[in-house]
Order: C-alpha cells, then sequence, then structure tokens
C-alpha cells in the first residue's frame, strides 16, 4: 500500500532564490562537452596525411618562432585566415576563439613588461602575435585531423606505445566521463527543486562517482582487451 | 482533464538535419497509465527531454496543467522547480541518478530539497525504502548495489518528491523476475491512487496490466 503522502497532490512552493547552482554547472557542462566534441576532428577525405600534417605544423611553428619579421608574420596571418575563410562561420568562430583567448591571456602577462620597457612593446607585440598564429595553427590542425590519425602518426614517429595508449584513452575517456557528469548533473537538477543546503557535499558526491565510474571503466576496458588478445603493444587506428 | 497535451511538436538537434520527430500530438489526462513503444533512436528519449523541460520543441506546444512549457517559462527559478517537483523522471540508467554516499541520502535529497524538517523526511525516506523493499540497504553506498537494487533506490528518490507524474524509461531492463514483480505492483498502486504515469518499454506484461493507452512512435 502507498503512504498517505504519496496519494495526495503535493502543495509545494519552492522557496525564492538559490538553487540555480546544478543548472548553471549543467549549462556550462554542455557548452564544455560542445567544445569536446567539436575537436573530434572533420577529415577531408582527400585530406594530407596526418604524419605529413603534423610535420608541416612543427616546421610552422619552429619557423615562426626563428622569425623575427613582422612582414613573415602578417603573410603567416594572412595565409591561414585565407584558408580559414573557406570554412563554415561557426567553425570559424570557435577556431578564433580559442586563439584571441591565448591573446587576451598572454597580453595580459606582458603587460607588466610592456609598462615597465615601453621601448620593447614591438617585440612584446611580436610575440602576442606569435602565440595567436601558434594556437591558431595547432587548433586548425586539430580540427582537420582525426584523433586516431593523429595517434597513428605519432606511432610512425616511434614514439613509445604506453605514451600513445594513454593520450588515446584519456582523450576517448574525457568524452565518455563528460557526458556521465552531464548526465548526472542533469539527474541532479530534476531533483534539485529548492535551495540545496550542503551544495559542495553533492559536488563530492558527483566527483567522486565519476571517479569510481572512470576506475572501472578503465578495468573493464583493459580486461576485455586482454581477452581479445591484448599484450601491452599498442597499435592506434 | 488533461495533465498534459502535445501539439504537433517537432524536434530537430542542432547541428542535424534530420528531425527526431515531427508533428507529435499527444493527450495526456490525470489518472491515466500512457504506455510508449517504438524502436531505439524512435525519439522516446528526447520526448521524455521535452516533457522534463530538459530540451525544447523546435515546434508546436508542450502543455503541462495549462501552461504551455517554454525555455523563457523555465529560466524563472522558481516556475522551473515547481515544475521539476511536480514529474519525476526515473532514467534507464540508474547509475546517474545515484550521486550520494548513503542510500539513505539517495531518497532523503528531494525531501531535503524541498525543505521538510528531517522528522518528515526520515518518514518519506523509510516509507520509500519499505515500498521498495530496500530498508537493509539506508547505510550502504548505491555505487556497490546491483543493476536491481540501483533501479529501486533511484526509483524511490524520484517518488520521496510525491510527483504527480511518474515518467519512466524502460523500468523494467535489467531486473529480474521478483524485481519485476515489485515494480509491478508498486506501479498498479500508482494507478490506482490516480496518478499519472508515461512508460516507455517493450514489455508485453507491463502494456497488458497497466496500459490504458498505447502510443507508438
Amino acid at each position: 500500500m502507498l503512504p498517505n503522502w504519496l496519494t495526495t497532490t503535493e502543495a509545494y512552493e519552492p522557496p525564492k532564490g538559490g538553487g540555480t547552482f546544478a543548472i548553471k554547472t549543467m549549462r556550462s557542462f554542455g557548452h564544455m562537452m560542445g567544445r569536446l566534441q567539436f575537436q573530434q576532428g572533420h577529415e577531408k577525405r582527400h585530406a594530407l596525411p596526418a604524419l605529413v600534417k603534423f610535420f608541416l605544423l612543427v616546421l610552422a611553428i619552429v619557423f615562426l618562432s626563428w622569425t623575427h619579421q613582422l612582414v613573415a608574420l602578417l603573410a603567416y596571418a594572412a595565409v591561414l585566415l585565407l584558408y580559414l575563410s573557406t570554412w563554415p562561420p561557426q567553425d570559424i568562430w570557435k577556431v578564433l576563439r580559442g586563439a584571441l583567448i591565448a591573446v587576451v591571456f598572454s597580453g595580459i602577462l606582458l603587460a607588466p613588461a610592456m609598462m615597465l620597457r615601453p621601448e620593447g612593446i614591438p617585440n612584446n607585440l611580436q610575440l602576442v602575435c606569435k602565440v595567436f598564429l601558434t594556437v591558431m595553427m595547432v587548433s586548425i590542425f586539430n580540427h582537420t585531423t582525426q584523433w586516431n590519425h593523429i595517434t597513428g602518426a605519432l606511432r610512425k614517429l616511434h614514439v613509445p606505445g604506453v605514451v600513445i595508449f594513454t593520450l588515446d584513452l584519456t582523450l576517448k575517456y574525457i568524452v565518455i566521463l563528460g557526458r556521465f557528469i552531464y548526465d548526472v548533473l542533469t539527474s541532479y537538477s530534476l531533483r534539485a527543486v529548492g535551495n540545496h543546503r550542503k551544495k559542495y557535499k553533492s559536488v563530492g558526491g558527483v566527483m567522486g562517482i565519476t571517479f569510481i565510474r572512470g576506475a572501472n571503466m578503465s578495468q573493464e576496458m583493459y580486461e576485455a582487451m586482454r581477452c581479445r588478445g591484448f599484450t601491452d603493444d599498442y597499435r592506434g587506428l | 482533464m488533461n495533465l498534459l497535451e502535445l501539439q504537433g511538436i517537432s524536434f530537430t538537434y542542432p547541428d542535424e538535419e534530420e528531425p527526431v520527430f515531427t508533428g507529435l500530438s499527444l493527450e495526456v489526462p490525470v489518472g491515466q497509465s500512457l504506455i510508449l513503444r517504438g524502436d531505439n533512436g524512435s525519439g522516446k528519449t528526447t520526448l521524455f527531454r521535452i516533457l522534463n523541460g530538459l530540451s525544447f520543441p523546435t515546434a508546436g506546444k508542450y502543455i503541462f496543467q495549462g501552461t504551455e512549457i517554454t525555455e523563457k517559462y523555465l529560466r524563472d527559478n522558481g516556475q522551473a522547480k515547481k515544475f521539476h517537483q511536480r514529474i519525476g523522471y526515473l532514467f534507464q540508467n540508474p547509475d546517474i541518478m545515484l550521486f550520494n554516499g548513503k542510500v539513505y541520502d539517495e531518497i532523503a535529497f528531494g525531501p531535503r530539497q524541498m525543505g521538510l524538517s528531517e522528522e518528515e523526511v526520515a518518514k518519506r525516506v523509510e516509507d520509500c525504502m519499505e515500498l521498495f523493499h530496500i530498508t537493509h540497504l539506508a547505510d550502504k553506498a548505491p555505487y556497490h548495489l546491483s543493476g536491481g537494487q540501483k533501479k529501486r533506490v533511484a526509483l524511490a528518490s524520484v517518488i520521496a518528491l510525491n510527483p504527480q507524474l511518474l515518467i519512466l524509461d524502460e523500468p523494467f531492463a535489467g531486473l529480474d523476475g521478483k524485481s519485476k514483480e515489485d515494480l509491478m505492483t508498486f506501479l498498479q498502486q500508482w494507478k490506482a491512487a490516480g496518478k499519472t504515469q508515461i512508460i516507455a518499454t517493450h514489455d508485453e506484461e507491463l502494456t497488458k496490466r497497466l496500459g490504458d493507452a498505447v502510443y507508438t512512435m
């Protein structure tokens, strides 16, 4: 038999104010997940092999750090922006946003130096410009190359299997665990119908179960891989 | 009198061209047990997200107790809390519903949110634990429980809010015979109390014993 309170209609009036913690966290997490999914890479069928792109990226970054010619930096920027202009607007914004955040961050770090030594401003601005271009190139590489192709390229460069394995699993599990946390926060927000007196305890709970979930998943996956013949020698796809 | 009404709703996920469903209309009167059926990917979970105010239709209207539920309406924190208290949602995967250290605290989470006194909270928690035969698990950590036990704890934690509408996504998935029978008994009592439920299930017996109406997606 249902208890009496369960057979009646609850006349509930939520307290005013507060209690938006779960919803806000959930929204920001949702945005973050969107960004992570964006980083899966949208590779074109006839794109350059990941290894070649990787070499080109490293070469470009080395060249960029060596150059002291403003014209060269501007030429770099022009080429990259021209290439970016062929992309869909939302993807352009995602790439530029990361680069602009890096610019702001490096600008803040260099601001005291620029104020104390005004004669060094051109050099500092060049440095900020290099940060912008480097982040943009890495972001473009990341966006146009699938992760499994990157790990394949690293393997060809004789990077140890265990490093690639760790990188591969980390990226995959960040997305999976991110989705899990998002779902937990969703269920949390549905039951958070009032003012939460001990919200940090619940945050601890969410972090705790995510940690346990992560540990269980990695153990289960390792066991499943052993059952399918995995001998600690990882070969990326 | 309808508890909720869907008027020609459609839904398409951002960045996708194909809609999940289009022109879906549905009326659920107070006290009805509606069974929702459909293949995997037919949009049942998306529909549940809409009913819970987690997603919003790209076209059409969702009306709950005479009020249109929109993103703007739920942006008001007070309205959102009131709305969520009235709808209890059991996710298909109970793992995501259990985030407290003990089963007791898990079930007490909702009533404590509602600002009930600790005596009232204790009464509700004990009643819910008795209802789902989980009193002996009160001090256990939810993540150590079996799949069936987790589902019971998750349902008990939803019921503790005393919602007017219960939405269950594949409630029998992963349950053994005894747990199924216990859950079936509870759902029949829920129905007998004149409360509304919407259940997504492929279970023929549940449909036969409980369903007032069946909607196939």
